[in-house]
């Protein structure tokens, strides 16, 4: 018994001298006090999501060399699943610790609540001059930029030219019926499904647009989130008679795009829209898929797609960071810097000068071709963001027995109630 | 292990005089510290949990003015409400039942001596030792109806003709999520029990059995009302685990449109997760632990659970 | 165990068909982490191949199990290593403040009493995962954000009440008359608890020690929004690190899931000849 007891007593004393004198691996060193204390040194929170495997070291290197550069500006990084970035942001928000570097999708609200400090702020003039003109008109609210576009991405049409043979289907469908029927021929004569459509919580917003893109529709603008339209209604439509004409795969409301995109890969799969990382994947995953990637089926075949683009944002906190986050913007964006990052994660570039270094990049060729008629999500309007999960939740309950008058009613309902 | 305890018999034990009572002062050296822990960390986030609820919070968190109980009557007004409460209840009946009755056959089978029974406990105990979030994601990319492999199997065996979408509709997700639950919830329930065992004294047994009591006989009025309060902490900790549980069915049924498969605990996440409103998910939480609450104070009262005191 | 020896005087069949229940139980709660371990031996196409391979076909890459440690996506031994100490730190604790609690509402009767079993009994209704707002406000004001102290707090704090409840239960179910006879002779309560009661209640620390455990190391909701430096995670948290916005490395999340088992079987099995001990082999002494 006395063994017990001293053990124990042992145990504790260990367990009290440890927590005293050390509380994690950075514990205590990095609060606000200790900053000031060596002079100018400031330290920057940094936020951002992982786009690949990749990501966390792809910032570590920008940001080592920052640091080299600038020997008086420490950057925190911290990087999350886009799962959990949001829930993550929000807490920090709710305890006035917002990052002085966010990466994100959305931006305006946090603009309407006067949270951002402007791009002129926090970028040079340079810097800000050296963007495209149609990516930096989406980063204004109220006529002020608040974002700095970091990647742009487009989708386009993904077909396995064996399943097509097979089926007996000659051309590449630019039109939905054309689709539809090109669906159908694989569906019924092949053991594959014809056409892959994402409406579970990861992608229903992005397919939706896409469909609705192609009947020259969109969910708004910055003043007026509008989803029940009629072009958006009949390409709603379309989209439900896909799913009852049995040319989709199974379960089309419940099925994520990461899942239906490796199904594509692994040549299971006639049609699906995908992205210039798909092109990476499937160099990797499965290198002898015989495919080809063309633009996205539209009503009247002419052309229109899914544009997407995400930002780095600077949250004000006190203001007293914004020349550190200047500095450091200015450094990211400069040629060398942002074209190696946005080229290791496989998007198209955002800035002139990084799109000029990249023209010649025959992955990025046929989305960037696609992307002067891209529709983008209206980032620019507060309530983007619970439109956005209003899709999500509700999109797929067009393949569950919903008319598709029901469904978009529900989710402009979702939107007109966060204004 | 030789001599049985002198334990006194069930009958025995209320003939025991009352405990001695003591002042809350001189309680305080023994729960004092308990109490510190749970006034330090637990009142405050709790607190503001509530003081959210009555608050209109913008969807990036910003505290913008008092609601009242507005947020209260959306809930409540919500036509989802219904469906969500009914499978709420659903879920948690259906695993704590199932999960409680297969334990109790589980504990009583790991008590009896055989070789090899220490790597049977052993592994009885991994489910519990992994991360349910892994295990559900584990089952959930086994169902899937193209690259998994319990579907798959089922294909192999002739079973199915093609993978099924389990996790795809409402019904067959909650079905295999109950499954799951129980699954995960099994090994902790059977080794409270199983510890409780311990603690039924053999000289009662011993006294049953030359009274002629079968084997069930025994079981039932011998050795359960013994594994009683063992049976009731397991069953309440079960009931709230049960009821809070957001990892199985987020994974599960996470892809599945609308709210046919919702229980509360997933409603409040996609409350906070989709439509952004911290607000509302916070009256939801609210009102989730005021029943929850409700239904373990009627369990201490009905069950008494601290009894033998 | 007299239980055992008098019904259990068990006929080589009865043995026999009780090692073969035991098989099909091992098998069926091994299964999925069996399919995990598989899967953490494919490389990552072949993990995502249709139809799917039940075994691998590329060979064994037991080397995952070596690049898992040294990732750029996040520190997995820093993460073990802060896993273990929140945990084991959580579980001390716990213990500490739980077993006098218990102890003293098996015992005796005072005012309040209820009330403290119920208040204790609430903080496993309220969930870390609706309280990390008000959790990370009140860890920023006492500066202790980023720490594991403060996340040793929140794991004990939200997981004391089984630890209460069970040990309480297994207290009064020892015959005061042990105790009595022990004050007799002149021991001060914390002797009685120490020497007399403890040894009794094995089987019921050893279940809260495990459920603790358990519950620390596996925790998510509150490390994920405390804990903002990556060397500080949890493997809980960590593994969601794998998860990219279009791949995921599912042969590490498998292969750090197969690991992070281990020590709690470990604890286990360090501890599981306890889990007989109880009243029977204690009284003996």
């Amino acid at each position: 018994m006395k063994r017990t007891k001293r053990s124990a007593v042992l145990a504790l004393s260990a367990a009290a001298a440890l927590l005293l004198t050390s509380c994690g691996f950075s514990g205590g060193n990095d609060s606000g006090g200790s900053a000031e204390s060596e002079g100018a040194q400031t330290t920057l929170e940094m936020l951002v999501p992982t786009y690949s495997t990749g990501t966390k070291a792809l910032w570590e290197g920008v940001i080592d060399d920052f640091e080299t550069e600038h020997p008086n500006i420490k950057v925190n990084l911290e990087v999350q699943s886009w799962e959990n970035i949001e829930n993550v942001l929000k807490t920090k928000l709710q305890g006035n610790q917002a990052p002085d570097i966010y990466n994100g999708g959305a931006f305006a609200e946090f603009a309407a609540e006067d949270l951002l400090a402007p791009a002129s702020d926090v970028a040079s003039a340079e810097t800000l001059a050296d963007f495209q003109t149609a990516f930096a008109d989406a980063e204004k609210y109220q006529d002020t930029q608040y974002g700095l576009p970091l990647i742009a991405s487009a989708r386009a049409l993904f077909y396995n030219k064996d399943l097509m043979e097979e089926a007996g289907v000659k051309n590449v469908p630019t039109t939905w019926d054309q689709l539809h029927d090109a669906s159908k021929a694989i569906s019924d004569k092949t053991k594959a499904d014809g056409y892959g459509m994402p409406l579970g919580s990861e992608e229903a917003q992005g397919e939706s647009l896409i469909w609705f893109a192609g009947n020259g529709g969109n969910f708004g603008d910055a003043q007026k989130i509008a989803v029940n339209t009629p072009a958006n209604l009949e390409a709603a439509e379309f989209m439900k008679k896909m799913i009852d004409d049995g040319v989709t795969q199974n379960d089309p409301g419940a099925t994520q795009r990461t899942p239906m995109l490796n199904t594509f890969i692994q040549g299971k799969l006639g049609f699906a829209y995908a992205l210039p990382q798909t092109v990476g994947q499937i160099k990797k995953e499965n290198p002898d898929l015989n495919y080809g990637i063309a633009a996205v089926a539209t009503k009247t075949g002419s052309p229109a797609t899914l544009g997407v683009a995400d930002r780095l944002m600077s949250f004000k906190n006190d203001g007293s960071k914004s020349a550190a986050v200047k500095e450091f913007f200015d450094y990211f964006f400069s040629a060398d810097v942002y074209t190696d990052w946005v080229s290791t994660e496989g998007f198209l570039p955002t800035t002139k000068s990084g799109s000029e270094k990249l023209a010649g990049d025959e992955t990025l060729k046929p989305f960037l071709d696609l992307l002067p008629n891209a529709v983008f999500y209206p980032t620019t309007n507060p309530a983007w963001n619970a439109t956005d999960g209003a899709f999500k939740s509700l999109m797929g309950e067009i393949a569950t027995g919903k008319s598709a008058q029901e469904v978009l009613d529900a989710i402009q309902a979702k939107a007109d109630a966060a204004k | 292990m030789s001599s049985p305890v002198p334990v006194k018999a069930p009958a025995g034990r209320k003939l025991r005089r009352s405990t001695d009572t003591q002042s809350f002062i001189s309680s305080l050296p023994w729960i004092g510290p308990a109490l510190l822990l749970i006034l330090a960390i637990v009142v405050f986030p709790a607190g503001y949990m509530i003081y959210n609820s009555t608050r209109k919070i913008s969807s990036v968190g910003t505290d913008l003015h008092s609601a009242g109980l507005a947020n209260f009557s959306t809930i409540f007004a919500d036509p989802a409400l219904p469906r969500i409460l009914a499978n709420t209840f659903f879920w948690v009946v259906s695993v704590v039942l199932i999960t409680v009755v297969i334990s109790l056959a589980l504990a009583q089978f790991l008590s009896k001596p055989f070789p090899g029974r220490t790597i049977v406990r052993m592994a009885v105990i991994v489910p519990w030792a992994a991360s349910v979030v892994m295990t559900t994601t584990v089952f959930y990319y086994g169902l899937d109806p193209n690259y998994g492999i319990f579907n798959h199997f089922f294909v192999q065996i002739g079973f199915m003709d093609e993978g099924f979408g389990w996790t795809k509709n409402a019904i067959p997700a909650m079905a295999v999520s109950v499954v799951v639950a129980i699954f995960v919830s099994i090994p902790f329930t059977t080794y409270t029990l199983l510890a409780g065992l311990q603690a039924v004294p053999g000289d009662t047994l011993e006294a049953a059995r030359m009274d002629g009591a079968g084997r069930w006989k025994t079981y039932l009025f011998v050795v359960l009302p013994q594994l009683r309060s063992a049976l009731a902490v397991a069953v309440l900790i079960n009931i709230i685990n049960v009821f809070n549980n957001l990892p199985i069915l987020k994974v599960m049924t996470g892809s599945i449109p609308g709210n046919s498969a919702d229980t509360l605990m997933t409603y409040i996440f996609k409350v906070l997760q989709f439509d952004r409103r911290l607000d509302l998910s916070s009256a939801l939480s609210v009102v989730n632990f005021a029943i929850v609450l409700v239904i373990v104070a009627i369990y201490v009262k009905t069950v008494k659970p601290m009894q033998e005191v | 165990m007299a239980f055992l020896d008098t019904e259990d005087r068990a006929s080589r069949k009865t043995v026999i068909g009780r090692m073969i229940i035991g098989l099909v139980v091992v098998i069926v709660f091994l299964i999925p982490y069996g399919t995990m371990m598989i899967g953490s031996l494919k490389t990552q196409a072949e993990i995502l191949q249709i139809p799917p391979s039940f075994m691998p076909q590329d060979g064994l890459q037991w080397s995952n199990y070596v690049s898992m440690w040294d990732t750029p996506e996040t520190p997995v031994p820093y993460n073990l290593i802060s896993t273990i100490v929140i945990s084991v730190f959580a579980t001390l604790l716990v213990l500490l403040v739980a077993t006098p609690a218990a102890y003293f509402t098996a015992r005796f009767k005072f005012p309040g009493k209820m009330v403290f079993m119920f208040l204790v009994i609430v903080t496993q209704m309220l969930q870390p995962a609706v309280l990390t707002a008000g959790l990370f406000k009140q860890m920023l004001a006492w500066d202790l954000n980023d720490t594991w102290l403060a996340m040793i707090l929140i794991n004990a704090a939200f997981n004391l009440a089984f630890a209460v409840w069970i040990m309480h239960s297994f207290f009064a179910g020892v015959p005061r008359s042990i105790d009595e006879a022990a004050q007799i002779d002149g021991a001060g309560k914390l002797r009685v608890l120490f020497t007399i009661n403890l040894p009794l209640v094995w089987p019921g620390i050893v279940t809260a020690v495990i459920f603790t455990f358990v519950s620390c190391w596996n925790e998510f909701a509150a490390s994920l929004v405390i804990l903002s430096t990556a060397e500080n995670q949890p493997l809980s948290v960590a593994l969601t690190k794998f998860v990219g916005q279009y791949a995921t490395a599912w042969q590490y999340v498998f292969g750090v899931s197969i690991v992070a088992i281990v020590p709690v079987i470990v604890l286990f099995a360090l501890i599981e000849k306890r889990l007989i001990g109880g009243l029977a082999a204690g009284a003996v002494k």
